[in-house]
């Protein structure tokens, strides 16, 4: 057997795409998913420094936010959701903001709205639910209190209204964003919140 | 030899595709979602191997390769793990060679094809062979012997269970010797690459083994500290040195409350050092190494208790290097901390992640005997400032 570039096994996954030699410098695809044929919409877990959106219904989930920020847009007519979970506030003129536009809260918002266009979401409609940001520790000079100002900045100037949001303080925080287009907000102790 | 830590970060990169194009197949296989948590590279000399390996069983399947890449490679699961794998697959248990050799297959395949595509060479593979194995025998021949092997070691998440798998390789065959000291990097990047360059990450093979042995009496120190303060036995259970993309941690530390203390490290290399204890750890210890019963378990007597202990440890923990590497290496107060784990390192994590995307992370368990209590220690190094004293280390 063999494993090569123009190898087209027939057990390969249909979704394999290559491209090349700088596939290691290439950006990381946005996971979308929408339109499958599966009874079950499921989890989409969104990782540090990741994005997601659905037009189904799943529910995009991140976890251990601490001062990294989460920023939740939903178009509810098109019923198109988007989640990013961003660790820094300013990506722009950065090297690994190409590679990793989701790693920062700029270019991450930036490609969020890139992305549910894409999935048919209008961004003239989206509204944004935001938490996270908290200023969990004294040595990190406040990087949470940055991003979400990073955030506000970001969203305002691409016209997308912040509806609700729950940041800052020295608190962690794991969210859900469910078909509802509410996120739910959950702290350490269990205690949850809908905002 | 001369390993380049960025094209380490880019064998990285090549081992999480791998491991998501392993979960995908896995996905549609066994109809249930799985998503990668973590995907690491670690360095391991042969010694280190050998009793790491020492007691386990392990299931795996092994190939060949030819062309692009020369050697062997192999897929290993733990022998307890197989059986969430075998409860997710149609036909369960009794297709246990089966299901094993195709899962190792399709995981192998999926991490071979990322290889092949940056090296632009078709790799060979030679039909997957399954094996038991006890101890170090699951390794590829010739691990133990030379300089020991990169190990990528990918934790896959399942809704109902966790599946961790590691993929061994020996660094010494040709091309993958070119890819981890930066050569195919530098020759596929020729001109990008804006910021820092190759040269100034290129740490010598040796040094990189040398500081993960650092790392592990930095750690038996931090647990001999923890018997003296607390009177309790202690043994350190895991210390390894990974090469791991900073965005992972957090995921690793999990969503469980933690109580802890973080440290900011000061001198060459500056980074953080947590300690980090789940609840009742962290509760059992403090109560411990306290006169009397606290009225709160992880109220202020609680917390100073773990400050008091968390100096005791950083200062174990990084003296070692200070001498060994020759520098200087200062801690500030302790942090105390206490919430979600992974929230918890995330402020280390982002202050890190502002100059570099991958870290070497010093993970080390210390379970102490008597009362059920364990921590994690993560340190958390500047990668530049780890590499230029590294490199010294190897020169003089």
């Amino acid at each position: 057997m063999t494993r090569s570039l123009s190898d087209d096994r027939p057990d390969d996954p249909p979704d394999r795409t290559e491209s090349g030699g700088d596939a290691v410098a290439d950006a990381e695809p946005a996971a979308v998913t929408g339109g499958a044929a599966s009874d079950d919409p499921g989890r989409i877990k969104v990782g540090v420094g990741e994005l997601a959106v659905t037009s189904d219904d799943a529910v995009l989930t991140t976890s251990g936010l601490g001062s990294c920020v989460a920023v939740a847009l939903v178009d509810e007519r098109a019923g198109v959701r988007g989640l990013l979970h961003a660790m820094l506030p300013a990506g722009e003129g950065r090297t690994t903001a190409v590679s990793r536009p989701a790693k920062y809260v700029d270019t991450g918002i930036d490609s969020l709205i890139g992305a549910l266009d894409d999935a048919g979401a209008d961004p003239r409609r989206l509204k944004a639910r935001v938490a996270g940001g908290a200023e969990m520790l004294d040595l990190t000079d406040a990087v949470g209190p940055r991003n979400v100002d990073r955030v506000g900045e970001v969203l305002d100037a691409a016209g997308v209204p912040v509806v609700a949001s729950d940041v800052g303080d020295a608190v962690g925080r794991t969210v859900r964003f469910g078909p509802d287009g509410r996120l739910v907000v959950r702290a350490a102790d269990g205690f949850e919140r809908a905002i | 030899m001369r390993v380049d830590v960025r094209a380490l970060g880019a064998c990285n990169r090549l081992a999480e595709r791998g491991a998501k194009q392993a979960a995908g197949a896995l996905s549609d296989l066994t109809g249930t979602d799985l998503a990668v948590e973590v995907t690491g590279a670690s360095v391991a000399s042969g010694e280190d191997l050998a009793e790491s390996f020492a007691g386990r069983e392990s299931i795996g399947v092994s190939v060949g390769l030819r062309g692009g890449l020369d050697g062997e490679a192999v897929l290993a699961f733990d022998a307890a793990n197989v059986d969430a794998l075998l409860s997710l697959l149609p036909g369960g248990a009794s297709m246990e060679r089966s299901a094993v050799t195709e899962v190792g297959n399709i995981a192998l395949g999926g991490f071979l094809d990322g290889w092949a595509n940056y090296l632009g060479k078709a790799i060979d593979m030679s039909p997957p062979r399954y094996f038991e194995a006890d101890g170090a025998a699951v390794l590829p021949d010739g691990a133990l012997a030379g300089d020991g092997v990169f190990l990528f070691e990918s934790r896959l998440d399942a809704t109902t269970t966790d599946l961790d798998f590691s993929i061994y390789m020996l660094p010494d065959s040709g091309p993958f010797r070119d890819l981890i000291v930066g050569k195919t990097a530098r020759a596929a990047t020729a001109g990008g690459e804006a910021d820092g360059g190759t040269q100034s990450t290129a740490v010598p093979y040796e040094s990189l083994s040398t500081f993960s042995s650092l790392a592990k009496r930095g750690s038996a120190n931090a647990a001999d500290n923890i018997a003296m303060m607390t009177g309790l036995e202690t043994s350190v259970d895991v210390s390894r040195l990974r090469f791991v993309p900073l965005a992972d941690v957090p995921a690793e530390v999990g969503t469980e409350p933690h109580a802890g203390t973080v440290f900011e490290l000061r001198g060459e290399p500056s980074g953080y050092l947590a300690i980090l204890f789940e609840e009742s750890s962290a509760a059992a210890v403090a109560d411990a190494m306290l006169p009397m019963e606290p009225d709160e378990p992880l109220g202020d007597m609680a917390e100073n208790a773990l400050c008091e202990l968390g100096n005791v440890m950083t200062s174990g923990f990084i003296d070692g290097w200070a001498n060994v590497l020759g520098t200087s290496i200062t801690h500030s107060p302790p942090e105390f901390v206490h919430d979600i784990g992974a929230s918890t390192i995330s402020p280390l994590v982002a202050k890190l992640s502002e100059r570099q995307d991958y870290g070497f992370v010093i993970d080390t368990a210390i379970q102490t005997e008597g009362i059920q209590a364990r921590c994690d220690v993560y340190a958390l190094p500047d990668e530049r400032e780890l590499a230029r004293a590294l490199d010294r280390l190897s020169g003089s």
